[in-house]
């Protein structure tokens, strides 16, 4: 497990201290995929240093399986960095190497016997799917390949943990959804707890487990992916989750209702059973639903009616059906 | 009407091969020699830079400075000020022996410039990768910068020993040998112009060389070539 305690990181500048970081706290269970979100600037990326020590936090702890890593030894430091592996938005392969050279670097740098790391990387470049790729230079390779090389690169030490700093964000959306199908089936099969940063929805939707929203150097908001997503409580949370509910919620006037579905309601038709049993019609000012065997997932943001009987209607209709709802302006 | 001078005659093919020898000579030596400083004292001042991978600042600045100072001065005052240096270190402070010590004192310097802007090109991401996976200052050296720099490092070589080839040009000034000589302290006084232009076209030959050939080099280590590496394993593949 990864612990965050009171984590701040200052820099100096000229006009006074950049705060960076501020009074983060964070656990990363084993076995999760945990996504940190938010936009650029508030501090993902230098959050994601500090859990490798690749950036000192000014102050706060960082306790990986129980062991504070920082204030341990430098040699100590270096043997845990062997377990936290770590791929990055630019790949950073060694231009000068070929892939399963690249493969094998980490390997040497932990002394591995020649002979097991050249079946290891062998076994890597299996697992990424890069096998006839192993003599080419990373010059040779497109941008999806090359992140492959990199997670082959990164896992050649067998961490425990992989650090990925928007490790998606330079790749196409299809080459993205490889990439994050490659890093689930890692999770899966290796038990590999992943710290993902992104500033994509997209990616924590798809395959993170835990999600934590950062802004302004704090982390607003954190959970199972399942309940943030569905009930976003800060402004940055449903910028970034929800943005186009939020803009036609913001652009349309009267009362206005949002309904969550998070799979406990089946895919019956609330909208059209409004309209039939409680004969109410209501205007949908936005809906991104999708019907995952049988059960609907969500939001969907309707207009009230101006009668307040009928929109108590509305309301009492929805309870009944399963449906958690909550009144925007 | 094209006469050869008295000079050229008595030099003949084998004086002009001797300069030619001597200046490769002096050149080739004090390159390498510079180099086996200036390559050390380069990487140092990359690394121990405040945004290095070992920032010690004091250390650096004090290099720096060093560097600095030496290279400021131009080579043939550097001569005039290294004559009792060199016969305290050399024995002697004229001919080829006290030429190259002068040499490898004014390029060590100006190599560790190169180095330093050389290494100082590789991507500081791959650096920061390597740091992930626990590697310490001395393998981020020794399997990532130089590696990641050997062909920008061919290049500055180059244009390092094409440097000193033009400063061996002044070994007349201590007795030294070497093609320059031959046209500044011999062939200047007598205005045997023939020898001097031969002298010229000599020099023009050696630094083309130099730079072809390293120029070979450098572009066949780097694999950051995309067309070239391509379309070799694609023969790789078929075959």
């Amino acid at each position: 497990m990864i612990e965050l305690i009171h984590l701040e990181k200052r820099y100096p500048s000229q006009d006074g201290e950049i705060v960076a970081l501020e009074d983060i706290d964070l656990k990363i269970g084993d076995g999760a995929i945990f996504g940190i979100i938010g936009l650029s600037g508030a501090g993902k990326s230098t959050l994601v240093r500090c859990i490798n020590l690749l950036e000192r936090p000014t102050s706060g702890r960082v306790i990986i399986d129980g062991e504070d890593i920082t204030n341990v030894s430098k040699k100590r430091l270096l043997q845990i960095r062997r377990s936290v592996g770590m791929i990055f938005q630019g790949f950073n392969l060694l231009e000068q190497r070929t892939v399963e050279a690249n493969v094998r670097f980490p390997l040497e740098i932990a002394r591995v016997p020649k002979e097991e790391a050249k079946a290891r990387v062998r076994e890597l470049l299996e697992l990424v799917g890069l096998s006839e790729k192993a003599r080419a230079y990373p010059a040779q390779l497109s941008g999806g390949q090359k992140q492959r090389v990199a997670i082959a690169r990164a896992l050649a030490t067998k961490p425990k943990y992989l650090l990925c700093d928007e490790a998606t964000s330079a790749l196409d959306p299809n080459t993205t959804d490889s990439i994050l199908a490659l890093l689930k089936d890692v999770n899966r099969t290796l038990g590999v707890t992943m710290v993902i940063i992104t500033h994509e929805m997209r990616v924590v939707d798809s395959i993170c487990t835990d999600v934590a929203v950062i802004d302004n150097s704090r982390i607003v908001e954190s959970g199972k992916v399942a309940d943030v997503f569905s009930y976003p409580q800060s402004e940055i949370a449903k910028e970034l989750i929800i943005p186009n509910l939020i803009r036609s919620v913001r652009s349309a006037g009267g009362k206005k209702l949002r309904l969550v579905f998070n799979g406990d309601v089946s895919d019956a038709p609330v909208i059209s059973g409004l309209a039939l049993d409680c004969g109410v019609a209501v205007n949908i000012l936005y809906a991104d639903t999708k019907n995952i065997d049988g059960r609907m997932f969500g939001h969907m943001v309707i207009t009230l009616p101006q009668g307040e009987e009928d929109a108590a209607r509305v309301k009492r209709y929805l309870a009944q059906k399963n449906v958690s709802f909550k009144e925007e302006l | 009407m094209l006469l050869l001078t008295k000079l050229f005659t008595q030099l003949g093919a084998e004086g002009f091969l001797l300069g030619v020898w001597e200046t490769l000579y002096m050149t080739a030596i004090s390159t390498a020699v510079a180099y086996c400083i200036g390559l050390p004292l380069g990487i140092l001042l990359c690394i121990t830079d405040k945004d290095g991978v070992k920032p010690i600042v004091w250390l650096n600045k004090i290099v720096g400075f060093l560097v600095n100072i030496l290279r400021s001065i131009p080579f043939i005052i550097l001569m005039v000020a290294l004559i009792p240096v060199s016969r305290a270190i050399m024995g002697t402070s004229i001919g080829n022996r006290a030429m190259i010590f002068m040499l490898i004192v004014a390029a060590a310097p100006y190599i560790a410039r190169m180095v330093e802007s050389s290494v100082k090109e590789v991507d500081k991401g791959v650096v920061e990768a390597a740091r992930s996976m626990g590697a310490n200052t001395f393998e981020i050296v020794w399997k990532v910068l130089l590696p990641e720099a050997k062909p920008s490092l061919i290049v500055g070589a180059v244009i390092s020993s094409v440097t000193v080839l033009g400063y061996s040009a002044m070994a007349g000034t201590i007795a030294a040998g070497g093609l320059g000589s031959i046209a500044v302290t011999q062939a200047r006084p007598s205005n045997a112009q023939d020898v001097i232009w031969l002298c010229v076209a000599l020099i023009v030959v050696i630094v083309q060389a130099i730079q072809e050939l390293g120029m070979f080099l450098a572009k066949k280590t780097d694999k950051r070539v995309r067309g070239k590496n391509r379309k070799k394993t694609e023969k790789g593949e078929q075959s």
